[in-house]
């Protein structure tokens, strides 16, 4: 073990312990939602990343597993289950719904999955609207007895999002996560080599799910009240599917730290910058898009591989990450097919 | 694939970078002073998106009677002059921003009292947090009762409960066959809102139906989807069902949507309403003359004849340069002018303590309708509605009660 | 509900169908010739809506003819979006996730351009012509439905005729068909796309200044559209022009009679239920079918 790989190993490690310790500088209580909700769509972002960066499948219909994991945690916690129960019934719940979405439309190629995930979250969004058991539109309420310990939310959350990246790293190193990377390379030449794209994306798409649901779960626990459609903020809506794709998208798509830094950003901007200036948000999103398509594709991490490659040709021009470039093709998100 | 050179740089750029980042985070954010001689007011209205217009109208209502308070000299409170100070979000109609920014202004902001969410989901959302601060929420724009029946104990809604809306609506229909104007038996076809509101409104409608026999019946009972572009299926089934009155319930756009969509179909029925909706100047603009005769039932008129509300219209007029639109301000100013009534007589910054004085308070000189404002045991206030019909030449009158009308109803429709 | 009732609901979903056409068709050719998802489409269909209420608001200038206006207008606006951003987008034969990314950040920058120019409130336009309704016996019709039809099947028309007869038909239909093939023959591949795109553009801002005649719009119009654009280009077939007419009568019909037999706020689930059931049972829409029996372009 060199020096540099126990660096890179702890630099996680340190950040995780600096979140842990954080709260005890007494930071505001503004400031710890802040986190909360970054950590939460922070999940999300490593999830979709999971089926839309590692397995190349883009799909706009996350947030059935972010809306489902509310709905289930909330009912499980109104009859009386501990939270922790109802994070892995949100867990399981969103993972049996990835098998019925994912069943079908796995079959499906490029835009089609992609038009077929939408209309599945649509289709549930009015469903749910509508279905007088969980309140319909006019949504679901959680009644929690017991004070509200900000905190606990807090860890809940951090550990979740640890969790998170942690299997997010885990598949990217292991053979698992080399099956994902080749079907989203070329799926076909994927089968002939014995892999099964359609078992892997199935597999692929249930990890994901299963975090969507738990930050689902989160949010609803933390929120209290949860709606499908709110307007353009319920858990259904078109609009927090469209989030939960545009992070690890921002951040990098395909990488492990993308999601991650993805999420940060579009946490702070959310929280934030929407606050203050609520007239040009979407502006903001349109145009970090369209400049990032065309610009610098791998987002976020992209950026900084360059800024990090003109210190490196500086010194000397080694072959480096030009073979990074003949091992994957393009850049991860430019040329390759949806 | 890199060398030890290039991953120690990387990860050194990397931790720099998320230093960076949670340097963004520990910047303290600035939180408005609290103490000294000021009182955060905080209100979280949505001022774009599907409901901005009724949302800048609520605003503009507290912001008037903030206005009011202050010129005045403030409140005074043991002795010592209190300025109040307004802390404005707008949550775009999204209803987790919503309860996002009420947690926000109760949070960072340290709201003494927070006034908001203007429609009944943005209503819901933003409820669950004044109990988690234990800061009292005024919601001037929400009326659903299922927001005043979890026990939550900072909660208070200055709209009547859409029951009421219902049951007046019927009563009124009742009230038109008494006087001949329509006949005993007539068929009733209800599209309402997928809302609590809607819900709410069906109910009162039928409640009322139920304990006068003989005089209307239901025929026809729907919900829509919110925000929808095109009813005209929902409309062809209500001509299919051939009723004679059409009730619906509605928010602003679909009311407008709706209307336009109706009249193409060419359809007639003896009365139309929509619920809370009816005169509102988006409405007559974007459909003309195709707004007569349509009824409302609304919290509040213009051509109520109390002085105090006919001061609040002119105040209104030289505050925002037009003419109060309906009920929208009026219910909002009210709200500000109860809580400035109750943290005064609650003689405290207190939180807890503002909230028992609303408990106790009676707004004497209310420009609603019974001149008096004052919350129920479970948060929720209780007036009597206003009637009033969109009559040609642009006019609107209260029709009902027949003690508060100015004007006689037009009925059936011609 | 008697024979009759079902008259008027007949009647209303051809019309709609002709509406739906034209507003997919502009999708449909973006597509088959870049092979793009244009997810903008429904901001373009905004600002047609928004062009035809300027026009009328300040010039008096009557919605029929904006909406004519809006052809041109639209077509050079689709040109210039081509040439400043689309025509970076890295070439394939496959739909890739950057144009997919490309269109929709351009979809938020309109919505946003139009938030700030016109703010979030709906917008209407209100004729003399707007409640006036035509009877035909027992059924009624709303004047400007029907003249939203006529507009669009003729626009329609057109386009398929310019299609099969025109130069630019070829060019644009060899393309579609094999891109490489056509290139080989001698089609330039950039021009004949941005011409497809100005198209298609012109098309989204015409259906949209038509649709600004029935509904109110607000910036964030049309993403009801989009959605609904989608299912019929994939009921017609991705790429075929009169399995988008086929897919459009479709779901005209569906969303129409749905709503006879369902609560009317379950009716957008038949919708998407339909797009995803299309999509597993019949992947290349109805013109895939139509395929096997005789050969459609």
């Amino acid at each position: 073990m060199t020096a540099a790989r126990l660096g890179k190993l702890a630099v996680p490690f340190v950040i995780l312990l600096l979140l842990l310790l954080f709260p005890a500088t007494g930071p505001s209580s503004d400031l710890v939602k802040i986190l909360f909700t970054t950590f939460v769509w922070i999940i999300t972002s490593i999830a979709w990343n999971i089926v839309g960066g590692f397995t190349g499948q883009v799909s706009f219909g996350f947030a059935v597993f972010y809306g489902l994991g509310a709905y289930a945690a909330a009912l499980l916690i109104n009859s009386g289950r501990s939270p922790y129960f109802a994070f892995l019934g949100a867990a399981g719940v969103a993972v049996l719904a990835s098998f019925l979405v994912g069943l079908p439309t796995f079959r499906l190629r490029g835009p089609y999955f992609a038009i077929a995930t939408i209309g599945v979250t649509e289709a549930v969004r009015v469903v749910m609207s509508n279905v007088p058991f969980t309140g319909g539109a006019s949504g679901y309420r959680i009644t929690e007895y017991g004070p509200f310990r900000q905190l606990e939310h807090y860890y809940q959350a951090l550990v979740a999002v640890a969790l998170a990246v942690a299997i997010s790293a885990w598949i990217s190193g292991s053979r698992f996560g080399l099956a994902l990377r080749a079907i989203k390379q070329d799926q076909d030449a994927a089968a002939q080599l014995g892999v099964n794209p359609y078992t892997f994306k199935l597999w692929a798409h249930a990890i994901a799910a299963a975090l969507t649901g738990v930050a689902g779960a989160l949010h609803a626990r933390y929120n209290i009240y949860i709606d499908p459609t709110g307007g353009a903020g319920g858990v259904f809506a078109f609009t927090t599917g469209i989030s939960i794709l545009l992070m690890p998208v921002i951040g990098g798509i395909g990488t492990v730290w993308g999601p991650v830094l993805g999420g940060a950003v579009f946490g702070i901007v959310e929280e934030e910058i929407v606050v203050k200036f609520p007239q040009i948000h979407l502006l903001l999103y349109g145009a970090l898009l369209i400049l990032i398509v065309l610009l610098e594709p791998d987002g976020l991490v992209g950026l900084f591989h360059r800024i990090v490659r003109l210190f490196r040709r500086r010194r000397d021009d080694s072959g480096g990450p030009r073979a990074d470039k003949v091992l994957w093709g393009r850049s991860r998100l430019e040329g390759r097919e949806l | 694939m890199e060398n030890r050179f290039m991953r120690n740089r990387r990860w050194k750029a990397g931790l720099l970078f998320l230093a960076g980042v949670a340097g963004l985070f520990a910047s303290p954010t600035q939180s408005a002073a609290q103490g000294g001689d000021t009182i955060t007011i905080g209100v979280v209205l949505p001022i774009s998106g599907r409901e901005g217009k009724p949302g800048q109208y609520q605003k503009e209502g507290v912001e008037l009677a903030i206005k009011q308070i202050n010129d005045k000299g403030g409140l005074t409170i043991k002795g010592k002059k209190y300025h109040l100070k307004e802390a404005f979000y707008d949550d775009g109609s999204d209803s987790a921003k919503s309860a996002s920014l009420a947690e926000r202004v109760m949070s960072t902001d340290n709201a003494t009292a927070v006034i908001g969410g203007y429609s009944t989901a943005l209503g819901e959302a933003e409820s669950v947090m004044p109990d988690r601060y234990k800061t009292p929420w005024l919601t001037p724009g929400a009326a659903a009762t299922s927001i005043f029946s979890h026990g939550y104990q900072y909660v208070f809604g200055t709209l009547s409960p859409v029951l009421l809306l219902g049951s007046t609506t019927a009563e009124f229909l009742g009230y038109l066959v008494d006087q001949g104007k329509l006949k005993k038996g007539l068929k009733i076809a209800m599209a309402v809102e997928n809302t609590d509101h809607g819900i709410d409104y069906v109910n009162g409608v039928q409640d009322w139906i139920s304990k006068h026999p003989g005089y209307f019946t239901v025929v026809f009972n729907e919900k829509f989807e919110l925000g929808g572009t095109d009813f005209s299926g929902l409309l062809q089934k209500v001509k299919a069902a051939r009723a004679d009155i059409f009730l619906s319930d509605a928010h602003l756009q679909d009311y407008i949507t709706m209307q336009r969509q109706y009249l193409q179909s060419g359809m007639h029925h003896q009365v139309i309403s929509y619920g809370a909706r009816g005169p509102e100047e988006a409405a007559r603009k974007a459909l003309g003359d195709g707004i007569n005769y349509i009824f409302a039932g609304i919290w509040w008129s213009d051509k109520l004849p109390y002085p105090q509300a006919q001061k609040f219209i002119n105040d209104y007029k030289q505050f925002t340069g037009r003419a109060p639109d309906s009920w929208y301000a009026a219910t909002a100013y009210d709200s500000m002018r109860i809580l400035a009534q109750a943290i005064q007589q609650a003689g405290s910054t207190d939180k807890t303590k503002i909230r028992d004085a609303l408990r106790k308070a009676e707004l004497k000189d209310s420009i609603l309708p019974g001149t008096v404002l004052k919350y129920g045991p479970n948060g929720q206030a209780g007036y009597p509605f206003v009637i009033v019909q969109n009559q040609p030449g642009g006019k609107v009158e209260i029709v009902y009660p027949k003690n508060a009308a100015t004007g006689a109803p037009i009925a059936p429709t011609p | 509900m008697s024979l009759i009732d079902y008259l008027d609901p007949l009647v209303a979903a051809v019309l709609l169908a002709g509406i739906y056409a034209a507003m997919s068709i502009g999708m449909t050719v973006i597509y088959g010739v870049m092979k793009i998802v244009n997810l903008a489409h429904a901001g373009f269909m905004m600002m047609g809506a928004y062009f035809a209420f300027e026009l009328f608001e300040r010039f008096h200038v009557h919605p029929v003819i904006g909406a004519l206006l809006a052809l041109p207008t639209f077509f050079l606006f689709g040109m210039a979006v081509y040439w400043l951003l689309v025509r970076w987008l890295p070439r394939s034969d496959q739909p890739t996730l950057s144009s997919l990314l490309l269109m929709f950040g351009f979809w938020l920058v309109l919505q946003n351009v139009a938030l700030l120019i016109w703010g979030n409130e709906d917008q209407s336009i209100l004729t003399p012509m707007t409640f006036s309704v035509i009877r035909f016996g027992p059924v009624s019709i709303a004047t400007v439905r029907l003249v939203v039809f006529v507009l669009a099947v003729v626009s329609v028309v057109v386009l398929q005729i310019v299609l099969r007869r025109s130069w630019f038909g070829r060019a644009v239909r060899a393309l579609i068909q094999n891109p490489y093939a056509a290139q080989i023959t001698g089609v330039d591949d950039r021009r004949t796309a941005m011409l497809s795109f100005g198209v298609g553009i012109a098309f989204a801002g015409f259906a949209g200044s038509l649709l600004a005649m029935l509904y109110s719009f607000s910036p964030d119009f049309g993403r009801q559209f989009l959605l609904r654009s989608f299912v019929i280009i994939v009921l017609g077939g991705l790429e075929s022009f009169s399995g988008v007419a086929i897919g459009a009568l479709i779901l005209a019909l569906v969303e129409t009679f749905s709503i006879l037999f369902v609560q009317a706020s379950y009716q957008p689930a038949i919708s998407y239920g339909l797009l995803v059931v299309v999509l597993l049972v019949l992947p290349k829409g109805v013109a895939g079918l139509l395929e096997k029996k005789w050969r459609v372009a």
